[in-house]
């Protein structure tokens, strides 16, 4: 599935990867995608508990080089 | 009750007494199912504690300062309501910088000590006069770490609540107009404290 849009979160360190994706999310309508790229050790573990909480999502994580992808679908 | 039961039925004399004991056996127990019911119900009312947090801010280290912002954002992010409460040292780090104000001799010792805001906090350990907390910016710039200042930012942004205790101000002589401008900023009680609290899922004091 297509990203609607997405979010550069790399280099950026707790809590602001998750911070800025619910802002990022807020922009969206249900069933749209956000891509978020991230760095930070912790974004694997808090972007999951973050789905788990608010209830999007998660498509999936991809491991680029350096980095990782994370697609999130946001609920209705 | 299966011993009389069966007595009971084995009997054929007893056979009138029966639908009398059942009835007031049957009618103690849906008694006592709706009595349960009642209190599961009030059970469950309790346990459904609203989705949210409070924090009670003591300090005005910048340290502990970013630990409880970092929760304040983190939370607010996934959907949870934030207080944040100030209280005593913690005032401190909710001032502006220049603010003059008519004080009298304790409160205008007060203010000079205590740090003038989030940019002039220490660090609670290896403040080294000053030199550590500028350290510690300047490497959490490097680092993609907010800074408190962006934090506060984002904590206004997401929603969340800022309370100040209004016995510290009182103490440590600091005047409403001497704060920073934040939506919604009160000044309150232990009460108001409390009752948040204790609706609430989570307490933490930093």
């Amino acid at each position: 599935m297509n990203a609607t849009a997405s979010l550069d979160a790399r280099g950026k360190s707790c809590p602001l990867p998750i911070v800025l994706t619910a802002k990022a999310l807020r922009e969206l309508n249900a069933g749209e995608v956000l891509l978020v790229r991230a760095n930070d050790l912790a974004f694997v573990s808090d972007i999951e508990a973050w789905c788990k909480k608010t209830g999007h999502e998660l498509l999936g994580i991809v491991s680029e080089s350096g980095f990782l992808e994370a697609r999130i679908r946001k609920a209705a | 009750m299966g011993v009389t039961e069966e007595a009971l039925l084995d009997d054929p004399s007893a056979e009138p007494q029966p639908s009398g004991v059942f009835e007031t056996e049957l009618r103690r127990l849906s008694q006592r199912v709706a009595e349960l019911e009642a209190r599961q119900h009030s059970l469950a009312r309790s346990a459904a504690q609203e989705d949210k947090i409070t924090l009670l801010v003591f300090s005005n280290s910048l340290d502990r300062l970013l630990a409880a912002f970092t929760m304040a954002t983190g939370a607010a992010a996934m959907g949870t309501r934030v207080s944040l409460f100030f209280t005593f040292w913690g005032t401190a780090a909710l001032r502006r910088e220049n603010v003059q104000t008519k004080k009298s001799l304790f409160a205008r010792l007060f203010g000079w000590m205590l740090p003038k805001g989030s940019r002039n906090l220490p660090l609670s350990q290896l403040n080294m006069g000053g030199m550590g907390p500028l350290m510690m910016r300047r490497l959490m710039k490097q680092k993609g770490v907010a800074s408190l200042e962006e934090m506060l930012a984002l904590s206004r942004e997401l929603g969340v609540n800022i309370s100040v205790c209004s016995m510290s101000m009182d103490l440590l002589g600091f005047q409403p107009q001497e704060m920073i401008e934040y939506p919604n900023l009160t000044y309150c009680g232990v009460a108001t404290f409390l009752e948040r609290a204790a609706t609430g899922k989570m307490t933490l004091f930093v």
